[in-house]
């Protein structure tokens, strides 16, 4: 019984780091149909610019965890608005189908050679800000970072949620969400909002970098196995739905965590993958997905 | 046409240029070549190998070069590629023509390159690679004469040694063995369970886990349902960090004994306090126990400056200075630079080379290219960041000879 409260606890806190990161593949398809397909990029980009800031690598400290963490959603949000200023805006004004998914690859892979120039390639440890003490949990062990990650994961997932009900900016975004056209239409500065939305993509992976950099490793290439896993949670749990990306990181990371135990640690990837591909077979717009219907 | 030069100047300039010519070629410096991989997660082992031969490369020059020539070192980086490594190899042969290849710090890229060294004749001191396979790809009666050398321990050499460590001297029964899912992870992993088995002794756990992996609770869990008392690691660094740091988030403390990469810097900065502890064989540890020893570490640190006083992986640096005298005598002993008659000197070295791993008597003969011998590397074992020699003994007796 501790054995698999111990493998689901670890399952949920790796879950969560997927939906943190999956978060921000929804956020630009639900207003502009487009994915950052650099996102662990931008996860790394975040991780990394913290540990320059708060740990000693580039002469510092300079400011503390706690402190770090806004000036990161700010360095997040800006390479949003440029990923979506050289990468996607001119896909969506040509049109382009495909344009923006090499744009945005391309795009990702420069933010990765730039930062094994600036920090180089090996991995660093990131000094986390709680005790590295595990806590015990009716007889499993969990470590404070992840309960942060979960808390903190979950509390990004409310304040978007607020902002988006509450909020007239909010509304905007939602209504751009569900018809680009019309909401143009009723004056609506469609492009701000998209742009806007890489902005919030960017910020919630740079957010999650932090997040889990001290309880990973932290170096040039943590993105890119984040990322891909990411993708799969997003695609499982559907795309247009903020519900989907939390059940799916966790069926991703229980599946994980308890394959390797009970079957062979060799195919722990396994049912996650095969997850995918009976959600595409079965309901491609992912367990939570709205059905979108293509209009040509 | 006019000629330019009265009839008595042509001799006369002509044999103005053979001496030029000449002179030219008595100072022609030697070429050798310099490859591994220094960017990457193997660079703590490339950049301290390189340091290591650059180190010994400028002494030699300092001292008047080989047979009274400067080494100049041809560097190439091969990203831990192995199609990398296959350009450089090219390049190296074709291009810049160097007498010999120091190198390799990946069993893959050596088992890829090397072919080309081999087929050109041109001697390879492969100076990190550890895999069994490395040194017996060109072997008798298909090749004639085997012109791939190293000067690292070999996992065969290592699996016994982390074995003997964990079932004879500290008595342990149950074992798990945790290995990544590369070639290095899984060749070593095999030669960790013949090791067992000779000693009666079968894993009760087996894992795996792929490079970046950030989550080992299912392989620790495993490992401690089946009653393991001691880890035994193939991986690198990175890696090896996660499974300390699993261990101690787990709350399941048990002794972590693998191969050398237990002594990179990658994994000690990375697990913290949670390495501590950790053994692995040596050949080499930055610990100033004999004089040459003292003189290298010294010339080490005021030449590159690491952090914290450490040497990113003092193994590889040590290995790496050596290789350059083993080679330089070689040279000497050959009295040129033509790789079949270095090869033959490397074979038959009568000059006893007084290296910092060890003292070189006769390190390799026609059909034993294995420079380092079971007796001659020592446990290491993490302590306060740094890594010290795990028994007094082999502080005190710091020179253990082939």
């Amino acid at each position: 019984m501790d054995i698999l409260l111990q493998l689901l606890l670890s399952g949920i806190a790796l879950g969560m780091i997927y939906a943190v990161i999956a978060f921000g593949y929804q956020s630009t398809f639900a207003t502009s149909g487009t994915l950052n397909f650099g996102q662990g990029d931008a996860l790394m980009l975040g991780a990394m610019a913290g540990l320059s800031l708060s740990g000693s690598i580039m002469g510092g400290p300079y400011v503390n965890y706690w402190l770090m963490v806004p000036l990161v959603l700010l360095i997040g949000a800006f390479q949003g608005v440029v990923v979506e200023f050289i990468g996607v805006r001119p896909a969506i004004k040509t049109k382009s189908e495909f344009g923006w998914i090499m744009s945005t690859i391309a795009l990702g892979i420069i933010f990765r050679n730039t930062a094994e120039n600036l920090w180089g390639r090996d991995d660093l440890p990131f000094p986390s800000p709680l005790p590295t003490e595990p806590l015990h949990i009716f007889g499993a062990n969990v470590l404070p970072m992840e309960l942060l990650v979960v808390g903190g994961a979950i509390l990004m997932m409310v304040l978007v949620e607020l902002f988006n009900r509450r909020t007239i900016y909010g509304k905007a975004v939602v209504a751009t969400a569900s018809d680009r056209d019309a909401a143009g239409l009723m004056g609506i500065n469609t492009g701000l909002v998209i742009t806007f939305s890489y902005a919030l993509s960017s910020m919630s992976a740079a957010f999650a970098g932090v997040l889990i950099a001290p309880i990973t490793l932290t170096g040039a290439s943590m993105g890119a196995v984040l990322g891909l896993k990411a993708f799969a949670v997003a695609i499982i749990g559907g795309l247009t739905s903020g519900m989907g990306v939390i059940v799916g990181g966790l069926l991703l990371g229980i599946a994980e965590t308890t394959t390797g135990f009970y079957i062979s640690t060799g195919y722990k990837d396994v049912p996650g993958l095969v997850l995918l591909l009976l959600v595409l077979a079965i309901k491609p717009s992912g367990l939570f997905g709205k059905k979108a219907i293509k209009k040509v | 046409m006019r000629n330019l030069f009265p009839k008595w100047a042509t001799p006369l300039l002509m044999t103005a240029l053979v001496a030029f010519s000449l002179s030219a070629a008595a100072a022609d410096p030697i070429k050798i070549g310099l490859s591994g991989p220094f960017t990457g997660g193997s660079s703590p082992m490339g950049i301290s190998m390189r340091d290591g031969v650059r180190l010994a490369a400028d002494e030699i020059n300092k001292a008047g070069g080989v047979l009274g020539r400067p080494i100049q070192l041809i560097e190439r980086d091969d990203e831990a590629k192995n199609e990398r490594g296959v350009q450089i190899a090219q390049e190296l042969v074709n291009k810049e023509k160097v007498v010999a290849d120091l190198g390799f710090i990946n069993t893959g890229v050596s088992l890829a390159s090397q072919r080309f060294y081999q087929e050109a004749k041109i001697p390879v001191l492969n100076n990190v690679s550890t895999g069994s396979a490395v040194t017996k790809q060109f072997l008798p009666p298909e090749f004639a004469d085997n012109y791939i050398f190293r000067t690292s321990a070999n996992d065969t050499i290592q699996s016994a040694m982390i074995v003997e460590e964990a079932i004879v001297k500290r008595k342990f029964t149950k074992v798990a063995i945790l290995a990544d899912s590369t070639n290095y992870g899984q060749l070593g992993r095999e030669d960790l369970e013949k090791a067992l088995a000779s000693r009666g002794v079968t894993a009760v756990a087996v894992e795996k886990f792929n490079i970046k992996d950030t989550d080992m609770t299912s392989q620790l869990l495993k490992a401690k349902e089946a009653g393991a008392q001691i880890i035994l690691t193939y991986a690198i660094g990175p890696e090896l960090a996660q499974i300390a740091n699993g261990m101690a988030k787990l709350g399941w403390k048990v002794p972590m004994v693998g191969s050398w990469t237990l002594s990179m810097g990658n994994f000690i900065d990375n697990a913290g306090a949670n390495s501590e502890g950790a053994r692995m064989p040596q050949t080499f540890i930055q610990e100033p126990n004999t004089p040459k020893r003292k003189a290298f570490i010294d010339a080490y640190l005021k030449a590159y400056n690491p952090a914290n006083g450490r040497i990113p992986s003092p193994v590889s640096a040590a290995q790496g200075y050596d290789s350059v005298y083993l080679l330089a005598a070689a040279i000497n002993q050959a009295g040129s630079t033509d790789g079949a008659k270095i090869r033959a000197a490397l074979e038959n070295l009568n000059k006893k080379v007084d290296g910092v791993v060890t003292s070189y008597d006769h390190p390799y003969t026609h059909d034993n290219h294995e420079a380092i011998a079971p007796n001659v590397p020592v446990i290491g074992e993490v302590k306060g960041g740094h890594v010290v020699y795990a028994y007094d003994e082999d502080k005190k007796n710091p020179v253990h000879i082939k």
